[in-house]
């Protein structure tokens, strides 16, 4: 079935299978290999992706579902080679070790601030709730996303949970 | 690669309904997929067909009327339901119920009436609209019928939903608008998880209900309670309800303990007529 959809702002028209997830269709018909596969059944959230305006599990979503949507993924992320804020703040408070979990958690950041821009801890964990990170024990990465808010104190300050 | 299978999404009901009847037993319902796709993903099932629903107008709606009450299309997700005002006003436990249900991803996808499609006993909607007292709208080629939600749920993922059958809404009666309310929902870790119970208490002037989930093969409901009934009296009827076993993630006698332990919690808190969490 042919499906038009809009991702990071660039219009793709595709021939799309029926029996393809979102996931995939993302992967290999468009080529962004940002977004990961862990589980492919809406358990890990590393496919995590924002579909307008809203994350979702894109293992859970048909290719073809998605004609007319607007998606934002990782690969939205960095402008002309520079990463955005939210990647660095990824970095800079080594919220990434090996990275699976990244992209998709990225996305679960980015729409929560979006939405709110000065997040509480708790607020931060909630939204991050159907993200897996098997690396970092999730310190780092609600440090990271304080960080991205402009709400993280000086490291030598800072009471771990 | 799942299955091959053909793809529908009709924009009418009439188109949907001769849809179904054409393809009985063949074509299946796809609304936000959070159940289905896991089903095709792990190979336990291989539809034909799958008829999207989403793209129907009229089954997306939240209505509120003084008359009738609240009326959930079956495609509405956790989110949007979370998010309405008549909900928060009106019916704040199912907006509690619903935000209890997976992740913010799972949220933004799962579909109420696809939590009581998939009739699973720990739906998280399904002990809430127990309570509430909710009936659900079937419609189909054959014509429309209403179904008292405590008789729509037959078994283990088996409701009363026939193979050409859509359900198209809930309806939750205005007299249970304003209903004091609390809710538990127990579960092995902080983060999203599945109910190894769940309780919810709804209580007006004139009925208390307390509905079960994960506690029998459906979510369960007790008899209707008068609003004065003792404590005592509420969990009789909430141990008469249920029939639990033991499973991977609890055991019977664990079940019902907390399932008491909960209801006792949730009275008090209705007895001190603070209808919150
Ligand atoms: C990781 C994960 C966590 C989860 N956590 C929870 C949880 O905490 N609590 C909970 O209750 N559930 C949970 N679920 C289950 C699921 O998300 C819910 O049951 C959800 O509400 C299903 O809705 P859906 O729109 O995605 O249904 P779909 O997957 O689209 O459909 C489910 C079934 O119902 C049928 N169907 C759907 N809509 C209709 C209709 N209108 N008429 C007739 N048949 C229909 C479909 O054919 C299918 O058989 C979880 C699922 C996953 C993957
Ligand atoms: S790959 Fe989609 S949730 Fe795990
Ligand atoms: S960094 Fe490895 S899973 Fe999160």
């Amino acid at each position: 079935m042919k499906i038009s959809l809009k991702v990071n702002g660039r219009k793709y028209t595709r021939d799309a299978s029926e029996s393809k997830n979102l996931l995939h269709f993302i992967r290999e018909d468009l080529g962004l290999t940002g977004t990961k596969e862990g589980c492919g059944a809406g358990e890990c959230g590393a496919c995590t992706i924002i579909m307008n305006g809203r994350t979702v599990n894109s293992c859970l979503i048909l290719a073809v579902e998605a004609d007319g949507a607007e998606i934002e993924t990782i690969e939205g992320e960095a402008k002309n080679g520079k990463l955005s804020k939210l990647q660095q703040a990824f970095q800079k408070n080594h919220a990434v070790q090996c990275g699976f979990c990244t992209p998709g958690m990225i996305m679960s950041a980015k729409a929560l601030l979006q939405k709110n821009a000065k997040p509480s801890v708790e607020e931060i964990k909630a939204a991050i709730e159907g993200n897996f990170c098997r690396c970092t024990g999730y310190q780092q990465i609600i440090e990271a996303v304080q960080d991205a808010s402009g709400q993280l104190k000086k490291k030598g300050e800072l009471k771990r949970a | 690669m799942l299955q091959e299978f053909s793809y529908q999404a009709p924009t009418t009901l009439k188109d949907l309904y001769s849809l179904l009847k054409k393809r009985a037993g063949k074509a299946v319902i796809l609304a936000g997929g959070t159940d289905l796709m896991v089903e095709m993903h792990n190979n336990w099932i291989a539809p034909e067909m799958l008829v999207d629903i989403k793209k129907i107008r009229e089954l997306g709606e939240i209505k509120f009327s003084r008359k009738e009450g609240l009326s959930i299309g079956a495609t509405v997700v956790c989110t949007e339901l979370i998010k309405d005002k008549n909900v928060q006003k009106y019916y704040p436990l199912l907006a509690d119920a619903a935000h209890r249900i997976g992740s913010h991803q799972l949220r933004n996808r799962a579909t109420i009436g696809g939590n009581l499609c998939t009739a699973s006993p720990c739906a998280d909607m399904g002990c809430s609209l127990l309570a509430l007292g909710a009936s659900v709208e079937l419609g189909s080629a054959d014509g429309v019928r209403i179904v008292a939600l405590k008789d729509y749920f037959t078994g283990p993922k088996k409701t009363q939903i026939q193979k050409h059958e859509v359900l198209q809404r809930i309806i939750v009666p205005i007299d249970m608008a304003n209903a004091e309310w609390g809710m538990r929902k127990l579960k092995r870790i902080k983060g999203h998880d599945l109910a190894l119970i769940s309780v919810a208490m709804a209580r007006t002037a004139g009925v208390m209900r307390v509905g079960i989930g994960s506690c029998a093969p459906t979510p369960v409901v007790t008899v209707d309670l008068p609003a004065s009934a003792s404590l005592d009296k509420v969990k009789e009827a909430t141990f008469k309800a249920v029939s639990p076993i033991d499973d991977v993630r609890a055991s019977k006698e664990y079940r019902l303990f907390m399932t008491g332990e909960y209801v006792e919690s949730v009275y008090a808190e209705l007895t001190r007529g603070r209808s919150r969490k």
